[in-house]
């Protein structure tokens, strides 16, 4: 049996943004395993721990995504395939370079995050599984193995959630409260560095281009009052004065 | 033509199915072509009815085993009306199913996918859309040549208004192999609220800084008293202190109400993700250098357990 997980590697969300000729500037901004990718990482990893048989990583993107890869093999991962690709790209376009890979590793379930930190963007999994042929299970929150090509899983809808059983192989999205991801270990980094990154170039599987063109992008920063009140002695007062605020200047109440 | 999806309730189309609306007359009009609408689901005669005002021909899926949502039998659907159509343009609000479906058609329809879409100007050879991106911290211009798949972001468009009576017509989608691989065997409903946290004016969070799952009875007082809705931080939902539905932030719910309080929460960027469009933002920490203070309109610096009952004193006094 075989786990997957896609990951990516993006900006960390306290980093400060820089904005250079209408594009964002990523060459000083810490990089990391998106957030919601650690679930993925941590959902292969336990089933390989649980049932055998390997996890595996996927990853996308410019040579500095291997950072991100190390990070997983670090948690517990075998081994990755890095699909290596400079310059923008689309979920969409990923999506079917990945399933190529995909095709050929032939894993029993994928995982990955339910929306990437950079693109905010929820559509890859999804696209990984209809360039695939596989079913998609979004915003899963359980996971069941029920046998070699059956899976239980529970994920939320627009109201409320489902439980659904699943004919593998399949992917499923992840987010928070599917499991909890763990930290990379000293000898967990240690043995990652020995660990296999087969690296692909983008073009040999058939990324030309992208579907979707950007044509700019601005950081934008609403400009808060920050009237700041002290409330410290008298908070009766400030919170009076708040809402005297709040009525009178914001009119919002 | 350009097609699209109408979210409906079981009786008429919800809000956001108004909003796509909006954005599918605008592509039309561009293209110089009608729109179609689709609704999927089972027994949708009321919904059907009401849909069809909003469109000039409205594909109706309406089977039993469509009474539950998978993306596989959506996208089924939604592939069979876009080629029925002959569809440029596919739009669908960006609800969590409506983004999950629509990435597969696109894939299908080997489309340029534009999600969450604030606006945006089409033109006869293609669609220019502005939307969020890096956690909503960037605005981004982004171009897809038709065909396009676009789903629209909640509460960013107006809602349309009807026009007429639309040509109603009955979508036949055989089930093959793909979307039999799901079988729902349960359906969990999420408990329903006053005001959904969402669409709620007026949204009062509480974080950590509450201390505790009692503490949020007076959350809950404050939010019923600005008819709002009470929202958590991920260090809450974690706790166990609230619901997950309740959540604010990159893997919870995006909010952007009028006014937005924020009660013992440090602001996290994983939170500000989810509520820094607020028109207002109101915060109460005892921590000064909270980096949610730089993220406020107001702020009160002092221990919400003093603050907060201050503040419901002061709301009702204003009401009286």
């Amino acid at each position: 049996m075989k786990y997957v997980a896609i990951i990516r590697q993006v900006p960390d969300g306290e980093a400060k943004l820089r904005e250079e000729g209408g594009r964002i500037d990523l060459s000083g901004a810490t990089m990391i395993l998106d957030q919601m990718d650690e679930y993925a990482v941590e959902e292969a990893i336990q089933l390989k721990e649980q049932h055998g048989g390997e996890a595996v990583i996927v990853a996308f993107g410019p040579e500095r995504t291997k950072e991100a890869i190390r990070t997983a093999l670090a948690m517990g991962a075998d081994r990755a395939v890095f699909v290596k690709h400079e310059g923008d790209a689309d979920p969409v376009t990923e999506a079917k370079a990945l399933a190529k890979v995909l095709a050929e590793e032939a894993p029993t379930a994928v995982f990955t995050g339910g929306q990437q930190a950079d693109w905010d963007s929820y559509a890859l999994g999804p696209a990984v599984a209809e360039a695939l042929g596989w079913p998609v299970v979004a915003w899963t929150t359980a996971f069941e193995l029920l046998g070699e090509d059956r899976a239980k899983a529970k994920h939320d809808l627009d109201e409320g959630a489902q439980v659904v059983e699943v004919a593998l192989p399949a992917v499923f999205t992840t987010q928070q409260g599917l499991n909890e991801p763990r930290y990379p270990t000293l000898p967990g980094i240690m043995k990652a560095k020995k660990k296999e990154i087969k690296e692909i170039p983008a073009e040999e599987l058939g990324v030309t281009g992208t579907k979707v063109e950007i044509l700019g992008q601005t950081i934008v920063q609403i400009e808060r009052k920050q009237k700041i009140l002290d409330g410290t002695k008298e908070p009766e007062k400030a919170a009076e004065e708040l809402i005297r605020l709040l009525h009178e200047e914001a009119k919002v109440i | 033509m350009v097609l699209v999806y109408i979210d409906h309730d079981g009786k008429k189309p919800k809000k956001g199915g108004l909003e796509a609306v909006t954005r599918a007359r605008k592509i039309a009009a561009a293209l110089g072509t009608p729109v179609a609408g689709l609704i999927v689901g089972s027994g949708l005669g009321e919904a059907a009815e009401e849909a069809k005002k909003y469109v000039d021909t409205l594909y109706v899926v309406d089977a039993p085993e469509f009474a539950d949502y998978t993306a596989e039998k959506w996208t089924a659907a939604a592939f069979a009306a876009a080629e029925k159509a002959e569809a440029r343009a596919v739009v669908a609000s960006a609800s969590r199913t409506g983004r999950t479906w629509t990435a597969r058609l696109a894939t299908r329809m080997d489309a340029g996918l534009l999600e969450d879409v604030l606006e945006l100007e089409p033109s006869a050879e293609a669609v220019v859309a502005k939307r969020y991106t890096f956690l909503n911290r960037v605005l981004e211009t982004q171009r897809a040549a038709y065909p396009v798949v676009v789903t629209t972001k909640p509460n960013a468009a107006p809602a349309a208004e009807p026009k007429g009576e639309g040509q109603v017509e009955a979508l036949e989608v055989a089930l093959g192999e793909l979307e039999q691989k799901v079988k729902v065997l349960e359906k969990i409903q999420e408990e329903k609220k006053r005001v959904s946290l969402t669409e709620a004016p007026v949204v009062v969070t509480g974080g950590r800084g509450m201390g505790s799952a009692e503490a949020f009875r007076l959350v809950e007082e404050l939010a019923d008293l600005l008819g709002g809705a009470v929202g958590a931080t991920r260090a809450v939902v974690d706790a166990g202190w609230r619901p997950y539905a309740e959540q604010v932030g990159q893997t919870g719910k995006t909010v952007q109400p009028n006014l937005y309080i924020a009660l013992g929460v440090s602001g996290a960027v994983q939170h500000q993700a989810g509520m820094n469009k607020s028109k207002v933002v109101v915060a109460v920490n005892k921590d000064p250098d909270a980096p949610i203070f730089k993220e406020s309109d107001y702020g009160i610096v002092g221990d919400v357990h003093q603050v907060l009952p201050a503040m419901i004193e002061a709301v009702k006094k204003l009401k009286d």
